[in-house]
């Protein structure tokens, strides 16, 4: 369940996309973008590897 | 007062000649050390399996950053302002973690025997035809995007030893075609962990150097603010740069991705799907070692650090427009290749000194002659190895090696001639093109095969052809003549349209057998 929560906020990154660009606009935006990418990527990280993880 | 536009110089060719070699060079030493310790063709494919967090995610960048993120960026950033954004790809890093978390089974396949991307299909669906039509469809979206490629090195070097465009691509056919023959493609992982640290430290550099260079963010900000968009050749127009879109008028203009919220929601999918989509990335995993939880998140770190790049890259075309305004898209910056607004990133450079010009010169070099090497490679392997060796397995290794060489020579020169013939104005937005097809094909078919048990060949098979109908659609291409204008509409058709027939044909045909599946998909230990 926790994991869901986890892959929820990653939609969420996503969403926050678009509504960056469009209410804040010009370098915030920009650098916004970056800052929910990063974030996204550790989500995904953290997710594979707490929840995820593959032992060969 | 602005500074003038810089023009070539004696210095300047001299020192982008000797940072060009100096780079070619060492990375051909490189290959050439790695390949003495690879004892056969397998072990060169994919080493030892003995690839640490490091250099895998360094080559990870170096594959992803090819001549439209280094180069093609700053021209997004300068002809469309804010909304070149959505190309630029503030948000590639998504796509890089989707693509670190996914790609990283690739190493199941490697121990039961695939050494490609295509071999990889062959083994997960136990099917020589998904191979083969795996390495057709590769073919035709790498030979589009090495286009790219060739137009990003014969620009640097045109406008850097102001040499006639057309002798410069030449110029660039001839060092890929050196560099295959020298084996500056072998040792591949490592050769590009080099380059991908390469890249990073001078994307960075010149990003920060170019921010300095205009003043700072907010007068850059204020300068976008007053600009207006000009088409490539000099047409101008009163729509504004500073948002995030740009409402250009239809239907030509609805081909550019950030013309309307429809087409930004499409670029960000694009940019979710194609890291993992991009066969060239994924195969990157092939010579992976076991790592742990540790060293996935050093992995991440990289992968951040690297995909960060591109940010700096667009922010030097910003620099640029804030700059020269909109000079760079007039006439006389055709250069005689339709450069214009692409030319932002290496007259920025030659205005910060000669050696700085040098060193982004051998850092295009370093992201494109290794892509368009590399591709030339899959390419020429796709047609001998996915096709030639599936029909005739019984043609003896040696003429196998020798055909592959001879097909190196057709995928140098169709590219060549594509860009000779019909140079693209804005690189990054034709490279889009391609990217969206990579994205929506083996995003699925790769990426998701690795995961969905219930996949099937067919499903498989129907997605690639089905994607690849769809490609042919591109706004620009046949698209505009069946009403298919808009870059948004094309781009979401064919990434979910690819997304629904993988899951609907899969569910209607039967996958492998229960106990061929047990040995892809192992139970994982408990506790």
């Amino acid at each position: 369940m926790k994991a869901y929560a986890f892959l929820a906020l990653m939609v969420l990154c996503i969403l926050l996309v678009p509504l960056t660009a469009h209410y804040l606009g010009e370098w915030y935006a920009y650098w916004g973008h970056a800052l929910l990418a990063i974030i996204f990527g550790v989500l995904a990280v953290f997710v594979k590897t707490r929840y995820y993880w593959e032992e060969d | 007062m602005a500074p003038p536009i810089p023009e070539s110089s004696p210095e300047l060719t001299i020192g982008v000649i000797v940072a060009v070699t100096a780079f070619l060079a060492t990375s051909v030493l490189f290959g050439f050390f790695m390949r003495k310790k690879a004892k056969s063709f397998d072990e060169w494919l994919v080493g030892h399996g003995d690839i640490g967090p490091f250099v895998t995610g360094f080559a990870l960048i170096a594959s992803y950053l090819s001549g439209w993120a280094i180069f093609g960026n700053a021209g997004l950033g300068y002809a469309y302002g804010w909304s070149g954004s959505w190309l630029i790809g503030t948000i590639c890093i998504m796509g890089m973690a989707l693509c670190l978390v996914i790609g990283y089974r690739m190493r199941r396949y490697v121990a039961l025997g695939a050494r490609t991307v295509p071999e990889m299909l062959k083994v997960r669906f136990e099917s020589r035809a998904v191979q083969a039509l795996a390495g057709l469809a590769m073919i035709v979206l790498l030979i589009v995007y090495s286009v790219g490629q060739y137009k990003a090195m014969a620009t640097v070097w045109t406008i850097t030893t102001n040499t006639f465009f057309q002798w410069s691509l030449i110029a660039t056919a001839f060092l890929v075609l050196v560099y295959i023959a020298v084996g500056g493609y072998t040792g591949t992982q490592w050769v590009s962990c080099f380059q991908g640290v390469l890249l990073t430290i001078i994307g960075w550099t010149l990003g920060l150097v170019a921010l300095m260079w205009a003043g700072g963010p907010s007068e850059i900000a204020g300068a976008i603010r007053t600009e207006t968009f000009m088409r490539p050749g000099g047409e101008n127009t009163t729509i504004p740069l500073d948002g995030y879109t740009l409402p250009l008028p239809a239907p030509s203009g609805l081909a550019f991705a950030g013309v309307d919220w429809l087409g930004v929601t499409a670029a960000i999918f694009m940019f979710l799907l194609m890291a993992t989509g991009f066969p060239h990335n994924i195969a990157r995993f092939l010579g992976t070692r076991k790592i742990t939880k540790r060293e996935y998140w050093v992995m991440l770190l990289i992968l951040i650090l690297g995909g960060l790049t591109p940010l700096w890259i667009g922010i030097v075309g910003f620099a640029a427009r804030a700059v020269w305004g909109n000079a760079l898209m007039g006439a006389e910056y055709d250069f005689g290749g339709k450069i214009f607004g692409d030319s932002a990133a290496t007259l920025v450079s030659m205005s910060n000194g000669v050696m700085f010009a040098s060193l982004f010169a051998a850092a295009v070099f370093a992201a494109s002659v290794a892509t368009l090497a590399g591709m030339v490679m899959i390419m020429a392997t796709n047609i001998t190895r996915d096709l030639v060796h599936n029909i005739r397995p019984e043609i003896p290794p040696k003429r196998m090696l020798w055909l592959t060489r001879l097909m190196l020579i057709p995928f140098i020169i169709i590219p060549l001639w594509w860009t000779l013939t019909s140079t693209p104005p804005i690189l990054s937005e034709f490279m889009a093109g391609s990217a969206v097809a990579q994205a929506g094909i083996f995003f699925f078919v790769v990426g998701v095969s690795m995961y969905w048990k219930r996949a099937t060949k067919w499903g498989a098979i129907t997605t690639i052809v089905y994607g690849l109908i769809l490609t042919i659609f591109h706004p620009n291409a046949y698209g505009k003549f069946v009403g298919l204008y808009h870059w948004g509409y094309w781009a979401l058709l064919l990434m979910f349209g690819s997304a629904l027939v993988y899951l609907l044909v899969s569910l209607a045909t039967k996958p492998l057998s229960e106990d061929k599946l047990e040995k892809l998909f192992p139970q994982r230990k408990k506790g």
